[in-house]
């Protein structure tokens, strides 16, 4: 607070204090290298893929990337509104991790209902009712309860994991309904269905996100929450509001993974790993270096591609794993570092 | 132009206001009228900014009311403060980082593609740069960001915001701190523009030349009370200098023998791009060192590398006789020397530990036994501090959060007595405490100086600085401009040094 006795000094004794401009110059020309090269490895890899394995171009093969990238897709989507309106802090920011378990639980509360004879309406509407109140309750632990995002969902993630294990008591349901298999099947050009879904779901949130006063506002709340305060906004309802639509998207996914598998199967846990990594990749796609939803879209393709071509080359699994954790790092490490600051 | 015929807008009337025991308002009452550029001014802890904290609703009155346009309330919310058409400049820029320019402006009441729901982006762009060209005469690229703004543009960009409201108040608080003189002219010339627009201006500043050119009204506050309230054409900057000093504070300060002994520490030629230049100096056993400048003067960034907080790129410091060294915190603490940071609830205190932790905290290998620590005898230690400092605590095992700030200050000073450190590096030592703790630390300053301890007093309430310290530093631009006697030098006059007005003059013309 030396400021305080500058009593005398009017403005013109004052130096010019110089602008920042170098420094988001630098940070600009290195944002532009980092999409420019997060683009160049997605077509590298697609064309190292599509040369180590003969199955990689097929179309039954790309068909399938997209319906594996669907589910992730879906609920990456949800999980970076989520990350919008929480904020990029790795920490304290914007997290839900519940997301694949409420997909397990969602998908598990279709399963037993349509084999218990309900109709798909019902099915449907248990389903995404599940994913909403998983959202919920997370809202209400981070808005209320004022708990981090990061270990308020990590606990319903358990909780919601452990759900799962009482209705299915650990077993695979199996689920053939008409809405299953007309998802499992294909649309229009021999393009699986689910695919369909995917571009829908993303369209549908890419509009609402990047082309109404809603997303800007969500955007302002997550990035900078005074600002937003002191443009009128009320922070707590966009946050809540973000994690009943990730709770939604995980009801979605659920009934899109029902249809994948046939049924639901356990294990969903596993597939949180590639969809956060989706989401955090899906920052280098964006201009501004921020979550979008196409950036997202993107990304979720990439991973797909990532995680089909592995597969048809016959590496293990955790090959792939680690491959994903070294991708958080060195994404959430970039953005951090190149994201404008405030200054 | 002085316009007191027209309506009172604003009227505080007995505003009372405290924080943890300290008083920050007493007895203020206050009125602004419709259409007037009115100034307020005191010096750092005289109350201005709990006084706009109350009229943005942040902070309640413990009593008095306020009334705005002739309706009377008791505590404004920040919600009634909008409708009520009053608008804040803050001195933080409130803008989203990534944001365009025109999505920073209109964040809240976007303009929508007539019809549907969607954002008119092109709208955004095409009113931002009106707005921006009519107010200020600025253009900016339709595609920059905030973060690539320069300061002074993000403050322009955040008063057109306050301006698309068409507000009836708008408060300013030091809106030209971090502008240029052109760009503070142009504010200026906009202010009046407002003004003569029928909109009531609160300017909240350190800089008296400023309140003479541009307000017709200023208001002086001093130690949370009201002190004067003139018309401009009716005083002088001189003079509201005057009113802002409190003239009483004499007696504060103890009487102590200043017999400086041996040298303790030595700062040869410490320089550091961009922060401090060519900084040599000598702090004795027994004697208390003033350092003082204006923000970015340097004064700060020395302290901080004696400590080893920063670094400097050339130059030694010595401790007494031993060799230099590069300064790390643990390396400083190895060889005594004790800070005190500004920001104690960032770094001097630990708020969720009891006044017994946070006392013995910096010296815990005095109180430990076998790897244990030694409750005992570090209660006794804990003990015999809060009584040596007057800490007013519910007891030494009641959390630190639970004390008021200059209670918490004196366990910050504390935690490094009980460590008998050689040096001690004080900045702002008395900022947000009380007058009853102020005196308790001056006098533990003093005392600590009889017993041969050297102690920096870095700090911008000058008359501290010259009833408590020996000599004094004055950082300008980067160098020691001047060095003083304290009992030499009238306050008027080490404002004057600090300013650099005689170079300021020079300057202006």
């Amino acid at each position: 607070m030396l400021v305080d006795t500058a009593l005398l000094v009017p403005a013109s004794a004052r130096a010019d204090t110089p602008s920042p401009q170098k420094t988001t110059v630098s940070q600009g020309l290195a944002g532009i290298a980092l999409r420019g090269g997060a683009l160049a490895v997605f077509v590298t890899v697609f064309v190292l893929f599509a040369f180590a394995s003969p199955i990689f171009l097929t179309p039954f093969n790309l068909g399938n990337i997209l319906a594996q990238s669907a589910i992730s897709g879906v609920l990456a989507i949800g999980l970076t509104v989520v990350i919008i309106a929480g904020g990029g802090n790795v920490v304290s920011g914007g997290i839900d991790l519940s997301l694949a378990a409420n997909m397990g639980l969602s998908a598990a509360v279709y399963a037993a209902l349509s084999q218990a004879g309900q109709v798909d309406g019902v099915a449907v509407l248990a389903a995404l009712g599940t994913g909403l109140a998983i959202g919920a309750v997370n809202a209400l632990a981070v808005t209320w309860a004022r708990i981090v995002p990061l270990l308020a969902t990590l606990a319903v993630m358990n909780v919601v994991g452990g759900l799962e294990l009482v209705l299915t008591q650990n077993t695979v349901i199996p689920a053939i309904t008409p809405l299953l298999e007309s998802l499992s099947g294909s649309g229009p050009f021999g393009i699986p269905a689910l695919a369909y879904v995917l571009l829908g779901f993303a369209l549908i949130t890419a509009v609402v996100v990047q082309a109404t006063p809603l997303g800007l506002r969500l955007y302002a709340v997550g990035e900078f929450p005074e600002a937003a305060r002191a443009s009128g906004l009320a922070l707590k309802r966009f946050i809540a509001g973000s994690f009943l639509f990730s709770g939604l998207s995980g009801g979605i996914a659920g009934i899109l993974s029902a249809a994948y598998l046939s049924g639901s199967t356990t294990g969903a846990g596993e597939l949180l790993l590639p969809v956060v990594v989706t989401a955090l990749l899906g920052q280098v796609f964006s201009r501004r270096l921020v979550p979008t939803i196409t950036g997202t879209l993107l990304s979720a393709l990439f991973v797909g591609v990532l995680i089909n071509g592995f597969q048809l080359l016959n590496l293990s699994s955790t090959l792939v794993s680690g491959i994903q954790g070294l991708l958080i790092l060195l994404v959430v490490s970039a953005t951090t570092l190149l994201r404008p600051k405030e200054g | 132009m002085i316009q007191q015929s027209t309506q009172p807008i604003i009227h505080f009337q007995g505003i009372e206001k405290s924080f943890g025991g300290a008083k920050a308002l007493s007895d203020v009452s206050l009125t602004v009228h419709r259409g007037t550029v009115h100034g307020l001014v005191g010096q750092n802890g005289a109350g201005k900014s709990t006084l706009i904290k109350l009229l943005a609703g942040l902070h309640r009155p413990d009593a008095g009311q306020v009334e705005i346009d002739g309706e009377a309330y008791d505590h404004l919310t920040p919600h009634l403060v909008e409708s009520l058409g009053i608008h804040f400049i803050h001195q933080d820029r409130l803008l989203v980082p990534s944001f365009t320019v025109g999505e920073a402006l209109f964040l809240g009441r976007e303009p929508r593609i007539p019809g549907t729901p969607f954002l008119d982006r092109r709208q955004m762009q095409r009113r931002a740069q009106e707005v921006l060209q009519r107010y200020f005469g600025l253009s900016l690229p339709n595609s920059a960001l905030i973060s690539q703004l320069s300061t002074a543009e993000k403050q322009i960009v955040q008063i057109t915001r306050a301006l698309l409201d068409r507000p009836k108040i708008l408060v300013f608080d030091e809106p030209t701190a971090a502008l240029v003189k052109r760009e503070a002219d142009l504010l200026f010339t906009l202010i009046r523009r407002l003004r003569d627009e029928g909109i009531t201006i609160l300017y909240i500043s350190h800089y008296l030349q400023e309140i003479e050119a541009l307000c017709d009204v200023v208001t002086v506050l001093r130690n949370g009370r009201h002190v004067a309230t003139k018309p401009i054409a009716e005083t002088s900057a001189a003079e509201i200098a005057g009113l802002m000093v409190n003239r009483d504070i004499g007696d504060l300060f103890p009487i102590r023998e200043k017999s400086p002994g041996a040298a303790l520490l030595t700062v040869e030629g410490l320089s550091a791009t961009g922060r401090y230049r060519n900084v040599g100096f000598t702090l004795y056993r027994g004697e208390v060192l003033g350092l003082t400048g204006l923000l970015g003067s340097g004064a700060k960034d020395v302290l901080r590398t004696l400590f080893g907080l920063e670094t400097a790129e050339e130059g030694t410091v010595t401790v007494a006789e031993q060799a230099p060294w590069r300064a790390s915190p643990v390396q400083a603490a190895r060889r005594k020397l004790a800070l005190v940071p500004e920001d104690r609830r960032r770094h001097g205190v630990a708020l969720d530990l009891s006044v017994s932790e946070n006392t013995t905290l910096a010296s815990l290998p005095r109180f430990t036994r076998l790897g244990l620590v030694d409750r005992a005898s570090e209660a006794a230690e804990a003990d015999r501090l809060i009584t040596r400092l007057q800490i007013k605590t519910a007891g030494r095992e009641a959390l630190l959060r639970t004390l008021s700030g200059g209670n918490q200050q004196k366990v910050a000073i504390a935690k490094w007595l009980s460590r008998h450190s050689d040096i001690y590096l004080l900045d702002e030592p008395t900022v947000g405490v009380d007058i009853a703790a102020k005196v308790e630390i001056y006098a533990l300053i003093a005392e600590l100086a009889e017993k041969g301890a050297g102690i920096i007093v870095l700090s911008s309430d000058l008359p501290e600085l010259i009833g408590l310290t020996d000599r004094i530093l004055i950082f300008f631009r980067g160098e020691i401009a001047r060095e003083v006697v304290s009992d030499t030098i009238t306050e008027d006059a080490l404002l004057a040094e600090v300013t650099g007005s005689s170079e300021a003059t020079r300057y202006v013309g």
